[in-house]
C-alpha cells in the first residue's frame, strides 16, 4: 500500500486535528492577516463549486463520513492531508457519487487549482523535491553491483535475509535497515566474493577483477597499489575518492601484507573486502550540494544523478560511460540519449523485473500455493451419479471375482465401462515452469511497451499476447502452434478474451486464495494499483463471507452469489459496491488464471457496473471503459508507482504537482512510455534535493 | 525455484550425522557441554540456574492463533485434561504450564483499525503499540533483546533469531502497516528489527564456523581475525562519513554503526570464551524445500545452540501471522489463514485444528529433544530452560488478542513449577515476560511494554 493511499485514509482521522487547529487559529490573531487571504481565496475559488456539488452532504450542517467542507474556520482549510484526500475523491470520480450532479470540467479545474495552491500550499513553479533518506543497497542491487564491479555472481537470495519493503517497494530507504545479522552476512559475502574474484582472475584473466602481475620493487609496487585502489574505490563508491581515503586503504593493505607474508595479494584482497563492507559501498551516499545559485532546491551532483539513474533502470552501479559523463559534468545535457542507451542495455531487464514484480506482485508467484485439484473442483459440480458408480465399483471390486453374483458381475462391468468413458482432463500442475511462464508473460508485456515506446494504455488493453508453449497450453491456446520455452508476441485471436493486465495469468493467480478465486482481493488489487482508488479496510467484526453462504438454499453458492448476499448488509455495501465489480468481471478466470465457463456448474455472468456508474457487458467493454473513461486515473497511478520506485521513498501530498506534470505530459504525448520515464527522470524530486544539510521541512 | 534449497535427503543426512532426532540421547552423552562457559556465567551471575548451569529462554511464535475451545484444558490447576490441540504434548505435561488470561491490548485495533496480523507478530514480543505506517517504522525493543543485552555477554552469540519465512510478500502487507512488522518478532531498538535467519546453513555456520568438520575451529579463528581488522577500518570510514551527512542520514548510519559494534562485541566475546567445539557433523546444505523439514531443522539447531551454550536466549518465528500456506504434508490444501476464518464451519475447523496440532507436534518433538539431553548439572536441558510457545491472535476467526494461547515449558532450573494450568485473571502478556526477564538476570527493569507488574505463581 502506498504511503499516499495511507495518507488519504489517514486524513479521515485527522479531521479531529484540524478542528483543534481551527481553535488555535481563532486564539491566535498574529497570523490572521495571511490566513485571511487564504479565506478570501477559499470563498472566491473553492466555495462556489463546493457549495453547488458537495454541501448537500458535507455542508450546511451535514457531515457525511465526518467530512465538512463549508467551514474554513474549522481549520481543515489549513490541513493539507485533508485537502489531499478531497482531491483524490474528486479526481477518481468517487465524489460526487454516481447519480449526483458533477462539476463541469472548468469548475473542477478551478477547484483543483485552489486545492493545489491553497489547500496543499504547493508552489508549482518550484516543487519541493522531498528528502530521500540514505539508501542501503537491497539484495538485488548488491548482487548486480558486485557482478558489474568484480564479475562475480554472488547469490544474495540464499545468503542475505529478505529485505523489507515500504510504500510497495523494497528499495525504500526508510525501511532498509542493517541488523547485526546482515552485517555478519556482509562480512562473509565480501570474503567469498573476493576469493572468487581472485580465482576468476587466475582462471580466466578477467580484466574487471583484481590486477594481474605486480612490480617487484617496493616503490613500483606501492604506486601500482595506489593506482589500482583509487580506481577500484571510485567504482565501488560510485564517485571520486579523496586522497585521504586512498591513503588509508593503501595503509590498510600494506599493514595486512606485512602481517601475512608470502601471499603477496593478501593485503589487496583484504582492502577490497573492507571496501565491500564499507558504508560507502553499501549505502548510496549523496553529498549535500553547495548552493552557489542560492536555489532553495539545488541539483544533486552528477555522480549522484548517475547512481540514481543506474539503480533505477539497472538496479546496479553506473557503468564507465555514465561515470565519464558525470566526471565531465555532461550527464544532464545528454540525459535523453543516456536514458535511451540504458533502456536498450540488457541490464534494464532488472527494472522490468523489479518494478513489475512488485507493482503487479508477480514476485509472489514463486511462493504462492494454489491447489490445482481444488481449482478444478470449483468449476465442476459434483456429479452425484458418477460418485455413486465409483462408490459401487469400489464395493464390488473388493469382492474376489468368484464371490460376485451374476447380477453384481454385470453391474461391475457396466460401471467400469461407464466410468472408463468419462473424459479425463489432463492433470494440472502448478509447477515452477508454469510459475516462471506466468511471471515472464507479465514482464514481456511490460517490456514491449517500454522498449517499443508504446502507449502505457496498452498495458490495460492490448491485442498482443505473449506466450510460450507451456503458457499457450495453460491458456487453452495450444492450437496457435507455439513451441518451446521462448516467448513470442502473437496477435490475440478473435473472440479471445485476453489482453492487458486484467487478464494476465500471473496477476489473476497472486490475487487468488489457494483453492478458489477471490473477487474481493482482485477488485481491491486492481482498484489500488491501476486506478489509485482508496479502498478502506474492512470494519472490525464484519460478518465473514461464508456466513452469507450458508443461508443460500438449494445448491452450493457461487462466489458471486455469496458476495451479492454480503452486499445486502448495509455495513458491507458501501465498500463492496466499490471493490466487487472489477473482481467479479474476472470470475471467468479461475485461481490459476485459466478461462472457465462455469463455477459450481453454473454459468458465470460477465456483465457488471462500476462504482463510478458505467455499465459493461463483458471484459472487452470493461477494458474500453478503463482506457477511455479512466485513462487519467491510470496515468496518475502508474506515475505514482514509478516515481515511488525511482525515488526510493513514499510519496505524499507535496508530490501532487510533480505527478500532475508527468500526467499532463502523458496526455500530450499519447501516453508513450518515454513521456512517463522522461517525466520521472526530469522531475524535481529525481533531479534535485533539499539543500543546506540540516534542511528544514518547508513550511 | 527457491535458490539455496536443500533436499529432504540432505536434511536426513545432516540429522543422522548430527545425532539429533531419533538418536538424540546418544548425542547428548557423546558431546558434553564445555564446563568453562557455565563457570564464567556463575561469576557474572547472569542467566544461570541455582546449580550454576546456564539458564536458557526461547520465545516461539506460531501464526494465526488457536481455536480457543480446543486449546484450553479442562480441570483444576494440577489435575487437568489437555485440550484437543495440545494433546500431542501429553507425554510432556509435567514440563508444561498452560497460561490463561494473558492479553496483548496493543494488538487490538484501537484507533489504528485494520491490520491485526501485522500487530499480532509485531506486538508479540514488544508489547507496544506499533506506529501504523508503511515506511516510518516504530515498535519497541523486544523482550528477548532486553534479555540479550543484559545476559548475552556470557555466550558467543548474545541471542539467536530464527524464522521459517523464506520470502516476503511483494508490495504491500497488512493494510497500512509496513511488512517489517509482520515478519519480525525481535527488535533490538524500536526502529531496528533484529532480522531473523531462515537459512539453516547460515545458522550452523554462525554457531560453529564454516567448512568441513575438523576445519571449522581454525576457519573461525582466521575469519575472526580478518573480520576484526576489516571492522576497524570500517569504523574509521563510518566516522568520516558521519561528518558529511545530514541528520536523517546520520540516524541511518548510526544504525549501521550499532551493528558494527555489536558484531565487534561478538568477536571479542568469542575470543574471550575460546574456540567453539566443532560438532564434527556435516553443515546443513541450505533451506529445505518442505515446511516440516525446515521447521524441524531449525528446532534442531536451537537445541544445538542451547546445548553448546552458544546462546541463552532465542526467538523463533514459525511463520508470520496471516501466513496462508497450505499443509500438503497433512492433506490440507487450503491456506492456513483462510481456514482460520472458519465461520464455525465444521469441515474448516477440522482442517484448521489439524494444522494447529501439526505445529504443536513439532514443538513437542523439540521439547522431547531438550528433555533427553543432559545439561552440565545432570538435569535435562529442558529443566534448565524457559520456553514460551504462543501466538499473537487468540481466536483468529475474530481477530481477538485477549486470553492468548500461550504455553510455558521447562523448569527454569527449579525456578518454575511446571505441570499446571495457571489462570490468575486477565493480565498483559508482558507481565509474563517481565517475570522471565527477572529469572534471566535482568536487573532494574520495572516495566516492559504495557506490563502492569510481575506474573506471580509461575
Amino acid at each position: 500500500m502506498s504511503e499516499l493511499l495511507q495518507r488519504r485514509r489517514f486524513a479521515a482521522t485527522r479531521i479531529g486535528t484540524g478542528l483543534l487547529g481551527g481553535l488555535l487559529f481563532l486564539a491566535c490573531p498574529a497570523k490572521s492577516a495571511g490566513e485571511a487571504d487564504g479565506e478570501v481565496a477559499f470563498r472566491h475559488q473553492a466555495q462556489p463549486v463546493l457549495a453547488q456539488y458537495c454541501f448537500d452532504c458535507h455542508g450546511d450542517g451535514e457531515k457525511k463520513g465526518g467530512v465538512v467542507l463549508d467551514r474554513p474556520d474549522t481549520g481543515t482549510i489549513r490541513d493539507p492531508e485533508f485537502w489531499h484526500r478531497v482531491l483524490v475523491q474528486l479526481r477518481t470520480g468517487l465524489m460526487p457519487p454516481a447519480g449526483k450532479p458533477r462539476p463541469t470540467p472548468e469548475e473542477r479545474d478551478r477547484l483543483e487549482r485552489w486545492i493545489e495552491l491553497q489547500g496543499l500550499g504547493l508552489d508549482p513553479g518550484n516543487p519541493d523535491p522531498g528528502r530521500v533518506v540514505l539508501r542501503r543497497l537491497n539484495r538485488i542491487e548488491y548482487r548486480n553491483t558486485v557482478r558489474d564491479l568484480l564479475g562475480v555472481d554472488f547469490d544474495t537470495t540464499s545468503q542475505f535475509p529478505p529485505d523489507d519493503s515500504g510504500a510497495g517497494f523494497d528499495n525504500n530507504g526508510q525501511v532498509l535497515t542493517v541488523s547485526p545479522l546482515l552485517l555478519e552476512a556482509y562480512l562473509d559475502a565480501a570474503r567469498t566474493i573476493v576469493a572468487r574474484a581472485r580465482t576468476n582472475r587466475l582462471e580466466t584473466g578477467a580484466t574487471m577483477g583484481l590486477p594481474r602481475g605486480w612490480p617487484e620493487d617496493l616503490a613500483g609496487r606501492r604506486t601500482a597499489l595506489r593506482t589500482w585502489i583509487r580506481d577500484f574505490a571510485r567504482r565501488a563508491f560510485r564517485r571520486p575518492v579523496d586522497d585521504g581515503s586512498v591513503d588509508s586503504l593503501v595503509a590498510f593493505a600494506e599493514e595486512t601484507d606485512a602481517r601475512t607474508g608470502p601471499d603477496r595479494e593478501a593485503g589487496l584482497a583484504r582492502a577490497v573486502m573492507a571496501m565491500l563492507v564499507s558504508p560507502r559501498f553499501l549505502f548510496r551516499e549523496e553529498p549535500i550540494p553547495g548552493d552557489p545559485s542560492g536555489a532553495r532546491y539545488p541539483w544533486v551532483d552528477e555522480h549522484s544523478l548517475a547512481s540514481r539513474l543506474s539503480y533505477f533502470l539497472w538496479s546496479s552501479m553506473p557503468d564507465a560511460a555514465l561515470r565519464q559523463q558525470a566526471d565531465a559534468g555532461t550527464l544532464r545535457p545528454n540525459l535523453a540519449s543516456e536514458i535511451r542507451r540504458m533502456l536498450a542495455d540488457e541490464r534494464a531487464g532488472a527494472f522490468i523485473r523489479q518494478f513489475t514484480g512488485q507493482w503487479l506482485r508477480t514476485r509472489d508467484l514463486e511462493s504462492i500455493a494454489i491447489d490445482p485439484d481444488a481449482v478444478r473442483l470449483q468449476e465442476e459440480p459434483p456429479d452425484l451419479e458418477l460418485d455413486r458408480l465409483r462408490q459401487r465399483l469400489k464395493e464390488l471390486s473388493v469382492k474376489p471375482a468368484g464371490a460376485r453374483s451374476a447380477e453384481e458381475e454385470r453391474e461391475f462391468v457396466a460401471a467400469r465401462e461407464r466410468l472408463f468413458r468419462v473424459p479425463r482432463r489432463p492433470r494440472l500442475e502448478f509447477d515452477n515452469e508454469l510459475r516462471r511462464a506466468l511471471r515472464d508473460e507479465v514482464e514481456h508485456g511490460f517490456a514491449h511497451v517500454v522498449r517499443q515506446d508504446r502507449s502505457v494504455l496498452e498495458l490495460l488493453d492490448s491485442d498482443s499476447l505473449f506466450l510460450n508453449e507451456r503458457l499457450a497450453l495453460h491458456y487453452g491456446l495450444a492450437h496457435l502452434g507455439i513451441r518451446g520455452p521462448e516467448f513470442r508476441r502473437v496477435t490475440r485471436p478473435p473472440e479471445n478474451p485476453r489482453g492487458g493486465i486484467l487478464t494476465l495469468g500471473g496477476v489473476l493467480v497472486v490475487t487468488s486464495n489457494p483453492t478458489r478465486t477471490s473477487p474481493v482481493k482482485r477488485g481491491r488489487f486492481l482498484l489500488e494499483n491501476l486506478l489509485g482508488y482508496p479502498t478502506p479496510p474492512p470494519p472490525p467484526n464484519i460478518p465473514p463471507l461464508e456466513d452469507s453462504a450458508v443461508r443460500t438454499p438449494g445448491h452450493e453458492p457461487t462466489v458471486r452469489e455469496v458476495l451479492e448476499r454480503h452486499r445486502t448488509q448495509p455495513a458491507c455495501r458501501s465498500c463492496h459496491d466499490r471493490l466487487d465489480p472489477l473482481g467479479l468481471a474476472l470470475e471467468n478466470f479461475n485461481a490459476l488464471g485459466q478461462w472457465r465457463e462455469r463455477e459450481s456448474g453454473r454459468p458465470i455472468p460477465s456483465a457488471g457496473r462500476l462504482v463510478t456508474g458505467e455499465s459493461f457487458r463483458d471484459l472487452r467493454e470493461l477494458r474500453q471503459i478503463l482506457v477511455t473513461g479512466h485513462r487519467r486515473e491510470f496515468f496518475r497511478t502508474l506515475t505514482e508507482k514509478l516515481l515511488t520506485y525511482a525515488l526510493g521513498r513514499a510519496l505524499d501530498y507535496r508530490d501532487v504537482v510533480t505527478v500532475d506534470r508527468i500526467v499532463e505530459r502523458l496526455e500530450r504525448e499519447d501516453g508513450r512510455f518515454s513521456a512517463l520515464l522522461g517525466g520521472v527522470i526530469e522531475s524535481a524530486p529525481f533531479q534535485r534535493c533539499r539543500g543546506g544539510g540540516e534542511a528544514q521541512e518547508p513550511p | 525455484m527457491k535458490s539455496g534449497h536443500a533436499t529432504g535427503l540432505d536434511r536426513r543426512r545432516f540429522l543422522r550425522g548430527l545425532g539429533v532426532g531419533i538418536a538424540l540421547p546418544a548425542f547428548g552423552s557423546l558431546w558434553p557441554i564445555p564446563a568453562q562457559a557455565a563457570t564464567e556465567a556463575v561469576a557474572e551471575g547472569m542467566a544461570t540456574t541455582a546449580t550454576g548451569a546456564p539458564l536458557r529462554s526461547a520465545f516461539v511464535f506460531f501464526p494465526n492463533g488457536a481455536v480457543p475451545s480446543r486449546w484450553w484444558p479442562e480441570g483444576s490447576e494440577t489435575d487437568f485434561r489437555l485440550g484437543e490441540t495440545l494433546r500431542p504434548l501429553e507425554g510432556l505435561r509435567s514440563q508444561l504450564q498452560v497460561l490463561g488470561g494473558l492479553d496483548h491490548a496493543c494488538a487490538n485495533p484501537g484507533p489504528d483499525g485494520a491490520g491485526d496480523h501485522a500487530r499480532a507478530t509485531g506486538v508479540f514480543l514488544t508489547g507496544v503499540r506499533l506506529k501504523k505506517s508503511a515506511t516510518d517504522i516504530r515498535a519497541g525493543m523486544s523482550i528477548d533483546q532486553v534479555i540479550a543485552r543484559a545476559a548475552g555477554n556470557s555466550t558467543r552469540l548474545s541471542s539467536l533469531e530464527l524464522t521459517c519465512d523464506t520470502v516476503r510478500q511483494a508490495g504491500a502487507c497488512d493494510f497500512d502497516y509496513s511488512c517489517t512488522y509482520q515478519y519480525n518478532l525481535s527488535w533490538s531498538t524500536p526502529t531496528t528489527p533484529a532480522t531473523p535467519e531462515a537459512n539453516p546453513r547460515r545458522v550452523f555456520e554462525r554457531l560453529f564456523g564454516a567448512g568441513e568438520p575438523g576445519e571449522r575451529v581454525l576457519n573461525r579463528l582466521r575469519r575472526q581475525q580478518e573480520d576484526r581488522s576489516v571492522l576497524d577500518y570500517v569504523l574509521d570510514e563510518t566516522r568520516r562519513m558521519q561528518r558529511r551527512l545530514g541528520r536523517e542520514d546520520r540516524d541511518k548510519l548510526d544504525q549501521y554503526l550499532t551493528s558494527v559494534r555489536s558484531v565487534e562485541a561478538r568477536l571479542q566475546r568469542s575470543e574471550r570464551l575460546g574456540p567453539s567445539r566443532d560438532p564434527d557433523r556435516r553443515t546443513p546444505a541450505g533451506i529445505p524445500a518442505g515446511h516440516t523439514e525446515h521447521v524441524q531443522l531449525m528446532y534442531d539447531l536451537l537445541v544445538l545452540a542451547f546445548q553448546t551454550d552458544s546462546t541463552r536466549v532465542a526467538s523463533f518465528c514459525l511463520a508470520h501471522d496471516g501466513d496462508n500456506r497450505p499443509f500438503p504434508e497433512i492433506g490440507v490444501a487450503q491456506g492456513h489463514h483462510d481456514l482460520s476464518h472458519h465461520s464455525n464451519r465444521p469441515e474448516k475447523i477440522a482442517k484448521l485444528l489439524a494444522i494447529e496440532r501439526w505445529y504443536v507436534t513439532q514443538f513437542g518433538r523439540f521439547l522431547q529433544s531438550m528433555q533427553e539431553i543432559r545439561d552440565v548439572d545432570g538435569r535435562s536441558l529442558l529443566h534448565n530452560s524457559m520456553i514460551v510457545y504462543g501466538g499473537g491472535n487468540a481466536d483468529a476467526n475474530q481477530h481477538t488478542h485477549t486470553n492468548l494461547p500461550i504455553l510455558l515449558a521447562g523448569g527454569g532450573g527449579d525456578s518454575l513449577r511446571p505441570g499446571r494450568r495457571v489462570h490468575r485473571g486477565s493480565r498483559p502478556a508482558t507481565n509474563l515476560f517481565l517475570s522471565l526477564a527477572d529469572r534471566m538476570g535482568v536487573r532494574g527493569l520495572e516495566r516492559f511494554g504495557d506490563s502492569t507488574g510481575r506474573l506471580d505463581g509461575l
